[in-house]
């Protein structure tokens, strides 16, 4: 449904098809000038009999085929030999890859997949097969980088087909984008040497998985840079980049959880915790203060959530702190050891702020559960032990200020009760405000309560997750973007509306009117408006000038080798 | 505030490192995961304030291990006794980043994991030692032990070959092998007091001679032989 308003009438709900099944994929190019009513046939009727759909994009990027193979060769199809043998191939790549399942055997191989460790699956069983959606990374020689489940030696072959297929089209001077088959989505990311496939049975658009992958090539550009793995391989074409990234999986694994389970990569927002304006402006004019040459981020988070950040002055002009480089920088963070006696000192990239360069982060928490952590990045290599002391002084103030008490204090639990809003029938939210304050248009932000009532399992929070990427994937569409809609689900009923102030998900209990749901949307815009102060950073900090900035201090040091980051390799 | 006296943990990745630190600093063991860069401790020891880097064993962080290395006063070579494989890298790739020690820097050959070897295991060593892959925490079996207290003391004499030290003049290699369990806090705590020990003498001197923390390699070349009596 695309209307603006959200008091006219509507047609009446519709059930999603079961999630494992898939969306039909050819439903995008229907006419969805009434998605509503006309979707509660189409969806479950029409699971597409051809086995696969494949999605080719001239290099200039223009031009999508996505037809089905019978009527491919009644098409003008410019390049229809390679499309035809590329067709055979993908079928075989089907046999290998693509199992469609009942949704028993699934649950069960995500019950039993938990109690072994993902890497040591048996890539043969069923239940890898079965899993919801799989990240494999391979270099453009073919060798195997990464596979989420499952050892990827074990997958060379598989991970061979794929290499296949990208470079059989790319020879036809094609790329690959995507394949459907009628239960899978799989979607081909290439960066520099690295090629990304993601095979999924999830409800998310080939978009949101392509954006899943760049956060994983960008996660690996965060530990390595781009510069340096350009270079690796332009020395060495067959070269293992597992050698550099051994013990990294479990970033890359966390990520992915994470992609799934967070709306703030969804989203591309931050999430702040709610935290009264006087307290946050407090810290912000303490870490502004805290500075030394060459520190160019000051960062103080609370269990992920964003408390406040203050950036040095001559770096906003040409760049700034993406959500991006913050999330995969929390991920980083959040699955290394920590002590809180400890404190690291770390290169790490930024990769949409420069994917070629390292800062150094200053990486240490102030509170014994190490919930309250502050993040210090420098350009400067040598500084660790200047910007540990601006670490000592932010204590010393923190302390002095009783501010970590009350920071806890907001931290009792991880984020706050939908009850709060006071209205019953309404479930769950995410509500990324647009009309920020220009001067912090740079850091996106969002709020969400914790998830409760029926999203406690992790089946559940998945579902609810998956229809929220549903209607995220229809309203960002790039076909046919919508700007509102309404959704009845099987247990829930949900509410997407995108304006020019804001985007809102919300979920409602499956018993709510439509009438009903505008009433608690109104209720809950009326909520945030009131909170916005505390659930945002509404004016952040002033810019610190650090004093007698360095060289460094307007970008860091291009220099890959200086770090020796891939010193050992050769 | 910069400390007295620097202590470095180097190894290969998943010997525990971080582990051995944790279960001196916090009395504890506990699962930990990949190291990143390298991270700070202070541990006060008497007067005196020895800071302690733990280091990632990663390659991906290999080249930064020299920067971590500076000046510093005592390096603790560590490997896994169920894998071979963490002694052969310890000689080929974390030996070279002492170089920027401290000219008369202690080295320390810890041996960590045993709590993992069969006690009663102590046949000869076999050809078949490459076979085993490193021991997760999940395998309750215990294993054989891959290295022994005489190849430690074998490569700890060729560490001193390799700084052109007198064996006379250096701490006896019996002395500076262990072998510990972080889980089990076996010879954790002594690891660390015994170097805590050896380095005041080196803190001392270096405070006596006004060296600076960080001692550029070029110009102590020639201090190497000087100096290398005065730790005992």
């Amino acid at each position: 449904m695309e209307n603006e308003d959200p008091g006219l009438p509507c047609k009446g709900g519709m059930d999603l098809p079961e999630q494992k099944r898939g969306l039909d994929p050819t439903d995008r190019y229907g006419d969805e000038s009434c998605s509503v009513s006309e979707k509660q046939e189409e969806a479950p009727a029409a699971p597409n009999n051809g086995p696969l759909n494949m999605v080719v994009d001239k290099v200039n990027g223009q031009e999508e085929l996505r037809e089905a193979p019978e009527e491919l060769s009644d098409k003008d199809v410019s390049d229809s030999t390679s499309i035809d043998n590329t067709w055979e191939d993908s079928s075989e790549f089907r046999r290998q890859m693509v199992i469609g399942d009942g949704p028993s055997g699934e649950e069960e191989a995500v019950i039993q997949s938990r109690l072994a460790t993902y890497r040591d699956e048996d890539v043969t069983a069923e239940s890898w097969r079965a899993h919801r959606k799989h990240v494999f990374i391979l270099s453009e020689a073919g060798k195997p980088i990464y596979s989420r489940y499952g050892n990827e030696e074990a997958l060379s072959s598989t991970m061979g087909v794929m290499m296949a297929l990208v470079s059989f089209i790319q020879s036809g001077d094609n790329s690959i984008r995507s394949i459907y088959s009628d239960d899978h989505k799989l979607v081909f990311v290439q960066q520099g040497p690295l090629v990304l496939v993601s095979v999924s049975h999830t409800l998310q658009s080939e978009q949101q998985l392509r954006q899943e992958l760049l956060y994983v090539y960008d996660q690996i550009i965060s530990m390595l840079t781009q510069a340096s793995i350009t270079r690796i391989f332009e020395r060495k074409k067959n070269y293992d980049l597992r050698r550099l990234l051994t013990g990294s999986e479990k970033i890359l694994d966390r990520l992915l959880n994470l992609v799934e389970s967070d709306p703030c990569f969804l989203l591309g927002a931050v999430r702040c915790l709610p935290l009264p304006a006087s307290l946050r402006d407090s810290l912000g004019t303490l870490l502004q203060k805290a500075i030394t040459p060459n520190l160019v981020f000051s960062i103080l988070v609370a269990r992920s959530q964003l408390v406040t950040t203050v950036q040095e002055k001559t770096v906003i002009e040409d760049c700034r702190l993406e959500p991006t480089d913050l999330h995969l920088l929390l991920n980083l963070i959040g699955a290394t050891s920590a002590f809180q006696t400890g404190e690291i000192w770390t290169p790490i990239c930024l990769p949409r702020f420069n994917p070629d360069c390292y800062f150094y982060a200053y990486i240490s928490y102030l509170d014994s559960e190490c919930t309250v952590c502050l993040i210090l990045l420098s350009t400067d290599k040598d500084s660790f032990y200047s910007v540990s002391d601006c670490k000592k002084r932010i204590e010393e103030g923190m302390r002095t200020q009783n501010y970590l008490q009350a920071l806890s204090s907001g931290l009792k639990s991880p984020s706050y009760s939908v009850g709060l809003v006071g209205v019953p029938d309404l479930r769950h939210f995410m509500y990324k405000p647009l009309d920020i304050p220009d001067n912090y248009r740079q850091l996106p932000q969002f709020t969400s309560p914790e998830l409760e009532g029926p999203y406690c399992s992790e089946n559940e929070r998945h579902r609810l997750f998956d229809l929220y990427h549903y209607l995220h994937g229809r309203i960002h569409s790039t076909s046919r973007p919508l700007r509102l809609i309404y959704h009845v689900a099987e247990k829930e009923t949900l509410l997407a509306w995108v304006t020019s102030k804001f985007e809102l998900y919300t979920c409602f209990n499956p018993l709510v009117t439509k009438a009903g749901a505008i009433n608690v949307l109104t209720k809950l815009l009326r909520w945030i408006k009131k909170e916005e102060d505390r659930l945002f950073i509404r004016y952040p900090p002033k810019y610190s000038t650090t004093p007698n900035p360095g060289k460094g201090s307007r970008a860091p040091r291009t220099d890959g080798t200086e770090n020796g980051f891939f010193g050992g390799g050769h | 505030m910069k400390p007295d006296g620097k202590v470095v943990l180097l190894g290969d990745m998943n010997v525990g490192k971080t582990s051995l630190l944790h279960r001196y600093m916090e009395r504890r063991f506990q699962d930990t995961v990949s190291t990143v860069g390298g991270a700070f401790y202070l541990k006060q020891w008497g007067p005196h304030n020895i800071s302690i880097w733990d280091t990632a064993g990663r390659e991906q962080f290999h080249g930064l291990g020299s920067m971590y290395c500076r000046g510093a006063a005592a390096v603790i070579l560590t490997y896994d006794v169920t894998n071979l494989q963490s002694m052969v890298e310890l000689e080929d790739r974390f030996l070279a980043l002492t170089d920027s020690a401290s000219p008369d820097c202690l080295f320390i050959v810890a041996g960590n994991k045993v709590d993992l070897t069969d006690a009663c295991a102590f046949l000869p060593e076999s050809e078949d030692k490459q076979i085993e892959k490193p021991p997760n925490s999940f395998i309750s079996t215990k294993v054989k032990k891959q290295v022994h207290v005489n190849d430690a003391i074998a490569f700890y004499r060729k560490i001193l070959k390799y700084k052109m030290l007198d064996e006379v003049n250096a701490p006896a290699a019996e002395k500076m092998c262990f072998e510990t369990s972080a889980k089990t806090g076996y010879n954790v705590d002594h690891l660390f007091e015994t170097i805590f020990e050896m380095v005041v003498p080196v803190i001392l001197q270096q405070k006596a001679e006004g060296l600076p923390q960080t001692v550029d390699l070029n110009n102590c070349k020639t201090a190497k032989n000087t100096h290398s009596g005065c730790c005992r």
